[in-house]
């Protein structure tokens, strides 16, 4: 440990920052919790660079594996010829593509061709990185950040990118009630102090904002502030991104062509051709015909055929991607939280991740904080199954013979998930109907219908399926799915053990608070069960090898402003 | 669909003994003519066969709980291979027999029954009573099948019970059309005409005169019907809205496991793909062979 | 023959009417939140209850029924309630690329199922018109969508011959779009050949037994002459009528084979339309199916009274 090299560093840091140096030089964390963490806080590359070198004998680069980018090989490679139009594949957008109002993948993928967010997606590590903010910092406890703006950004109409544009569009989110932002920011919380800097004020601490305002949280994207709510990018073509909407067709797709004056230079690219389709296989055959580049997201089975075509670039990386097995704590047959951990006892979660995944994914814990996470807590023990002690919980409780609907939605692999759990839970006596209905059908008339309005999701059936896409802090789902009286709380949980932990987790300032705080909140998920979660999966993505440069995050955003054609 | 009856025998109403007789003798010559065609005795075995597996459900696995490795190719332990989920294809195939075997036909008695009375109804009394039911019968006919029923899923929500309704709800126009050609041919003839100068009531004309000789273009329609209720219901669970999961309905499988074929696994869609096609190739055979029967 | 074509065209707008009605209940048979399935399950409720103010969701039934059946009569499709965008141009670029299709699919199908049928006629019951018939059978007994994903698999990307999206890329050529619509007609041509080619068998044979044939044939003209004059003629109405009905069914009820090949044609938009609720499009989609399916059976009606005589006399009543 070369303290020598620490020193000047130390020195300048904030009151964070020394502590977050401080641990990791005394080795209380990992190297890889500390990157995450710094970039967190706005850390610099170069900072972080100079800092776990000096904490190791070999100078070190940033590690390129992050957990959830995929990056083609050869990524920083010389780039190849200039020109050309990558053809990319993808799922119909649900609707039209409203930023603020978008929930589909569909839909995050095309916004973020032409839009961008204060902390974009950073290709080497694949944790956010500088975008439209260059850099940011938190205030020693974490409920003031300040961002500040890069300059020489002009919206493709040609007007200058401001502070105010940021603010507007925070603004936005938080009346339309987005996820992420929900009791973290309010109207007021944005400020512009100067011309590249802008403020915000949190109405709680959170020490994982910039990931609200990242990539990560779709929907956050930078619009200028005379976007009203519900303008769309199909009606209005604009943005600061690298690629300017030249056509759209919801039916069969969008192209997309260079920005020239996009702040990252000139695009190796000429331009983007989206086709969207119903399903994945098209998708695959599409490919082999020779007619799509790139896939967005494909899934195991599908893309079988992918996986050895020696032609073809997989992309697989580890997510938060999870279904949640909600059972309702307030009323019905799974008040009993025995109930719910004889449930959670007769999954088979291994042979999920398997049959499912072909071993594609990880298996999980009944809990959001996912091993990816920084502050993830090893004291938990693993759940594994017990069809025995999944029966004397049953019987203790009364519940012996428990008969009961298991409602799914039509998406990806949930329904066959719902065939294994209904095998699974009636060897211990459990006796399921799966349910299936259409994904919009689903969400209204069994997750959260709109009435009763209040509490939310008070109206949720008793038992279900839900799905729940990448992020990369556990914030949204601890906030929206879990809190008391949270947006997507369709179990109804309200324990005030587990609140009180999750605001100490949102106040805590440094790793090792965060990870005490995730330590009480995994325990108190693990055992009351309002939610199983049996695995969290990979996602696939990938693209032809005639193109470099490609990379995606997790939620369908694949970015192609550095690909180029190769030959 | 000829609406004659069988050469040679006067049309009888609750007359004479002799011609019930007569009738009798009728029925077992069409019997003896629908026998001696291979088209029959074919159509019979493989309806014979699946109506056996339907019944006794031998197969080899579970069809529900037993998972083996997704994906295996036939081999002796499978004969027709795993699906994705490690299930036995041979033995969801032999158990959703039984699925198709109690939802198509119910489907199909029930369009044919719906059908046969709006039929008999429209062809007998014409005027504006047909007038009006033809063109509500037309509006059904000029959507795809498909589509009315897609739409009427996806509202009501996917159950057996809805399905069953749905798609014998659909088949009553098509078979009220042709009864109701069938009756109007009919209503021509002679008995009926002399029935009406007896003094008996319209209902008992229809019921007790006219319904015994459409008999075979009904049976006929019948079958067909059921054809194509298998059909139908396989291509709904094709689109996601037939019958739900875990049931292995043959439609269903196909639906579940078609775009997997890409990947070169072609036995979990060939096999239940098979399934259909063979046992609606057996119908249509054996309607076939009752048409030709019936009308020489 | 001219108050035949009237009434029918009389007839037809009632059925159309009819139609929109019964799709009307249909669709709004259930309460469902067209807002909130419109803005998603995560949207604010005030905004979800601005829109269904906005689409006049809440209006009475009758009053929101009586708007649907004008807003049809004047042609005023609406907005999607999905996209917004207005129906009228998306139902007439799904029409389009489905018309393409049946044309393809029929101009395959029609001339060799007509032989073929003629053919297993002329040789009733020997060896070629049992295997025609089974063959036939067979065929339409596979459902479309076991056809077209073998298709799909072997030869588009097996042997790689045609592409395996049936989109032709914007501004392709005449050629290219054959080579793209050339997958998806084989499939639909697949099945259809055994229906149109078992009509056919059964009208000639039926006019090959009449007895105005037996005539001429004793008369000595000779089988050609006899063939082509007159039994074509008369073995062509049971196929007309059944190609007739078949079109309307091209048009919207081949949604498997779309699916498959990523095909934006009616059956497509129709079920999206119907998982989404989309009234307006579903409501305009099928009047123009069922306009379609009008047009085409009258047609398939004027050609079989054209061709023959008796039963144009039996129309004039």
């Amino acid at each position: 440990m070369d303290y020598s090299r620490l020193d000047p560093i130390r020195r300048r840091a904030s009151a964070q920052e020394l502590d977050l140096v401080e641990s990791f030089a005394q080795g209380r964390i990992s190297r890889r919790s500390f990157m995450k963490r710094a970039t967190i806080i706005g850390l610099s590359l170069p900072t972080i660079t100079a800092i776990v070198a000096a904490c190791s004998d070999a100078p070190s680069s940033p590690a390129a594996s992050g957990p959830a980018v995929t990056t083609a090989p050869g990524a920083s490679a010389t780039p190849a010829a200039a020109g050309g139009t990558i053809r990319v594949a993808t799922q119909r957008p649900a609707a039209s593509l409203d930023p603020v109002a978008m929930q589909d993948l569909g839909a995050y993928g095309m916004i973020a061709q032409s839009f961008e967010f204060l902390a974009a997606l950073d290709q080497a590590t694949g944790d956010i990185g500088p975008g439209l903010a260059v850099s940011w910092t938190p205030n020693d406890d974490n409920t003031v950040w300040t961002f500040k703006l890069r300059p020489g950004v002009t919206w493709q109409d040609g007007s200058p990118f401001t502070g105010e544009d940021v603010v507007e569009s925070m603004k936005r989110l938080v009346v339309a009630g987005n996820a992420g932002l929900k009791g973290v920011i309010d109207e007021a919380s944005g400020k512009v102090v100067d011309a590249e800097t802008v403020e915000f004020t949190l109405v709680s601490a959170n020490g994982n904002f910039p990931y609200l305002v990242s990539v990560f949280n779709a929907q956050s994207v930078i619009t200028p502030a005379s976007y009203a709510t519900g303008t769309t990018l199909d009606a209005m073509p604009n943005g600061t991104g690298a690629w300017k909407l030249e056509s759209y067709d919801n039916a069969s797709g969008a192209r997309f062509v260079r920005n020239d004056a996009w702040w990252g230079g000139p695009t190796p690219l000429d331009a983007v051709e989206y086709t969207f389709f119903a399903e994945t296989g098209p998708m695959v055959t599409a490919y082999q015909g020779g007619q799509i580049d790139a896939i967005v997201q494909f899934d195991v089975f599908s893309g079988t055929a992918l996986f050895n075509d020696a032609n073809f670039t997989v992309n697989e990386a580890a997510t938060t991607n999870h279904r949640q097995i909600w059972m309702r704590v307030d009323t019905g047959q799974f008040v009993d939280k025995r109930v719910r951990q004889a449930l959670a006892l007769s999954l088979d979660r291994e042979a999920m991740v398997q049959q499912l995944f072909k071993g594609k994914g990880q298996v999980a814990n009944d809990h959001v904080i996912f091993s990816l996470f920084p502050y993830f807590d090893e004291g938990t023990p693993q759940r594994t199954r017990n069809v025995e002690e999944a029966k004397a919980l049953l019987e203790a409780a009364g519940a012996t013979g428990l008969e009961a609907v298991l409602h799914v939605a039509e998406l990806q692999e949930i329904p066959d998930l719902a065939v294994l759990i209904q095998s699974q839970a009636a060897e211990a006596g459990i006796t399921l109907t799966p349910a299936v209905e259409s994904l919009d059908t689903f969400y209204g008339a069994q997750w959260c219908p709109g009435e009763p309005a209040d509490p939310p999701c008070s109206g949720a059936a008793e038992l279900g399926i839900v799905d729940y896409g990448h992020r990369s802090t556990p914030d949204v789902f601890l906030n929206s799915a879990l809190k008391t009286n949270g947006v997507w709380n369709s179990s109804q949980y309200g324990s005030t053990d587990f609140d009180a932990a999750f605001a100490e987790f949102q106040a805590a300032v440094g790793v090792e608070a965060q990870t005490a705080a995730c330590a009480k909140i995994q325990a108190n998920l693990n055992d009351e069960v309002p939610i199983a979660i049996p695995y969290t999966y990979s996602f696939l993505s990938g693209n032809a090898k005639t193109f470099t440069g490609v990379y995606s995050s997790a939620l369908g955003q694949m970015f192609v402003s550095s690909a180029s054609k190769v030959g | 669909m000829s609406a004659t009856t069988t050469a040679g025998v006067p049309p009888a109403g609750a007359a004479a003994p002799g011609q019930a007789a007569e009738r009798k003798q009728a029925r077992r010559e069409v019997l003896r003519l629908l026998v001696r065609r291979p088209g029959f005795i074919i159509g019979n075995v493989v309806i014979g066969f699946w109506v056996f597996c339907a019944i006794f459900q031998l197969a080899p696995y579970d069809a529900f709980n037993d998972f083996d490795l997704g994906h295996l190719p036939p081999s002796p332990e499978h004969l027709f291979g795993t699906d994705r989920l490690g299930r036995d294809v041979l033995s969801r195939i032999i158990v959703g027999a039984r699925e198709v075997f109690i939802v198509a036909p119910l489907a199909a008695i029930f369009g044919v029954v719906a059908g046969t009375l709006l039929g008999l109804i429209m062809g007998f009394y014409r005027g504006l009573v047909d007038d009006i039911i033809s063109r509500i019968v037309e509006a059904f006919l000029s959507l795809p099948v498909i589509l009315v029923a897609l739409l009427t899923l996806v509202v009501l929500g996917s159950s057996t019970l809805v399905v069953i309704l749905v798609v014998g709800i659909l088949f009553t126009p098509i078979v009220a059309r042709t009864v109701r050609s069938a009756v109007l041919a009919e209503r021509q003839l002679d008995y009926v005409t002399a029935a009406r100068l007896r003094g008996e009531s319209g209902p008992f004309i229809m019921v007790r005169e006219i319904f015994p000789n459409i008999l075979p273009p009904i049976i006929v329609e019948m079958t067909v019907r059921f054809g194509y209720a298998i059909f139908t219901v396989a291509t709904l669970s094709f689109l996601g809205v037939g019958i739900q999961p875990p049931s292995p309905d043959w439609g269903l499988q196909v639906s579940e496991e078609y775009s997997n074929m890409i990947g070169g696994v072609w036995w979990p869609t060939l096999f239940p793909a098979l399934a259909i096609a063979t046992t609606v190739i057996a119908i249509n055979l054996i309607a076939d062979a009752l048409a030709a029967a019936t009308s020489e | 023959m001219r108050r035949f074509f009237l009434r029918r065209v009389f007839l037809s707008l009632i059925t159309l009417w009819l139609l929109a009605t019964i799709v009307f209940v249909i669709a709004n048979v259930l309460p469902s939140d067209v807002g909130r399935t419109i803005l998603g399950p995560f949207a604010p409720q005030e905004s979800v209850d601005a829109l269904n103010e906005q689409l006049g969701t809440n209006d009475p039934i009758l009053e929101q029924y009586v708007r649907a059946m004008t807003n049809l009569v004047t042609l005023n499709f609406g907005n999607s309630f999905q996209s917004g965008q207005p129906v009228g141009p998306l139902l007439l670029a799904a029409i389009g690329r489905s018309a393409q299709l049946a044309a393809l699919a029929l101009i395959l199908t029609i001339p060799i199922a007509i032989a073929a049928g003629l053919f297993a006629a002329r040789r009733r019951d020997k060896r070629s018109d049992r295997a025609i018939v089974l063959l036939g059978v067979t065929l339409s007994s596979i459902p479309e969508f076991v056809v077209a994903t073998f298709l799909v698999v072997v030869v588009g990307v097996q042997l790689g011959w045609l592409p395996v999206l049936a989109t032709p890329p914007p501004g392709a050529g005449t050629i290219t779009t054959l080579r793209f619509l050339l997958m998806p007609a084989l499939a639909m041509a697949v099945v259809y050949f055994g229906y149109i080619a078992r009509m056919t068998r059964a009208g000639a044979i039926e006019a090959l037994e009449s007895d105005f044939v037996r005539t001429a044939t004793m008369k000595g003209l000779k089988t050609g002459q006899v063939m082509r004059h007159h039994v074509l003629r008369n073995a062509l109405i049971p196929t007309v009528a059944v190609i007739g009905v078949q079109i309307g069914y091209l048009f919207g009820g081949i949604i498997g084979v779309e699916k498959i090949f990523n095909y934006n044609g009616m059956g497509q938009l129709m079920l999206f339309a119907a998982q989404r609720k989309d009234i307006p499009v579903l409501q305009a989609g099928a009047v123009i199916i069922g306009i379609v399916y009008m047009i085409a059976t009258l047609v398939a009606d004027l050609i079989i009274a054209w061709m023959n005589p008796r039963i144009r006399s039996e129309m004039g009543d």
